[in-house]
């Protein structure tokens, strides 16, 4: 009786609105798009370590140089931050709990991973770039694991 | 020994109906009454559903991990948003869909501070 009045009332006067906000539920997944992005990170390491400062004096060559090192740092920035945000949708959103089960030590997986994306940001460190990349792999591996599917690891430089 | 991840928090899997209390509180202006739009709480709520919300419930205390709470998107003050508190840094609280795939949350607008929480959902109505 009381419930009939109540969903009379919501008919008659409707709530204002809250968004379940929706942006798509494509459900799509790959780990592909991390390691693009943690390739980026590790070829501009790579970069940054192989620039040779120019002669001192050189005007033009000291801003080229400063010019050249300040883009390679940027996009190794912004491409460990991609690697950083790829890999946690897929912890966050892929992964359930039956893969926990499957994989005890996802978490730690993950987590390291991010947590090497943040030292590739600080860092220059080719050492860290490789064990991203690595990392990646390893996600890779798990990830097609739990889908059945087998998937070879390729790179793409 | 190497750190581990901190164990994840869950998220609210029931949400009980309203019962006489709640439905008084109501009366009383105590509680106030929100439809849900779109799918991205799913499967505890589908849209359309109601839910009464305490807009008192972060005067005295903080947002707890787990919370179902309605909140202003930070980006759109008249956009209110129905999430869940995923963790909380401070004051300032990450909050989750969840039917993730079809959420837009802190994952895209970033963590959201206490003023901007409308109140914590309590009950569905009826």
């Amino acid at each position: 009786m009381l419930k009939q009045a109540i969903s009379q009332f919501q008919t008659w006067f409707p709530a204002p609105a809250v968004h379940a906000h929706c942006d798509g539920p494509c459900g799509v997944y790959d780990p592909s798009s991390a390691r693009v992005a943690a390739e980026a990170v590790l070829s501009m390491t790579k970069k940054l370590l192989d620039l040779e400062p120019p002669a001192a004096g050189d005007k033009a060559a000291s801003i080229a140089y400063h010019n050249t090192f300040s883009r390679y740092t940027a996009i190794k920035e912004e491409q460990a931050q991609i690697t950083k945000d790829e890999l946690l949708i897929l912890w966050t959103d892929y992964f359930k709990p039956v893969h926990l089960e499957q994989f005890p030590d996802l978490h730690d997986t993950f987590w390291k991973a991010a947590k090497l994306c943040s030292a590739c940001k600080v860092e220059v460190s080719l050492q860290h770039a490789h064990e991203l990349m690595e990392a990646v792999q390893k996600i890779h591996g798990i990830f097609w694991a739990t889908k059945n599917r087998d998937v070879s690891w390729y790179t793409a430089s | 020994m190497a750190a581990s991840a901190p164990p994840p928090v869950l998220p609210p899997q029931t949400l009980r109906s309203s019962q006489i209390a709640d439905l008084l509180g109501w009366w009383l202006g105590r509680r106030r009454r929100f439809r849900v739009i779109g799918q991205s709480m799913q499967p505890l709520l589908q849209p359309g559903e109601e839910v009464l919300i305490n807009p008192q419930a972060y005067r005295q205390r903080l947002p707890q991990p787990g919370d179902l709470v309605v909140a202003q998107h930070p980006g759109q003050p008249d956009l209110r948003l129905i999430k869940w508190v995923a963790y909380r840094q401070g004051e300032a609280c990450f909050l989750r869909g969840l039917n993730e795939t079809a959420s837009t949350d802190s994952r895209t607008f970033g963590p959201v501070g206490r003023a901007a929480l409308l109140g914590q959902v309590i009950c569905r109505l009826p």
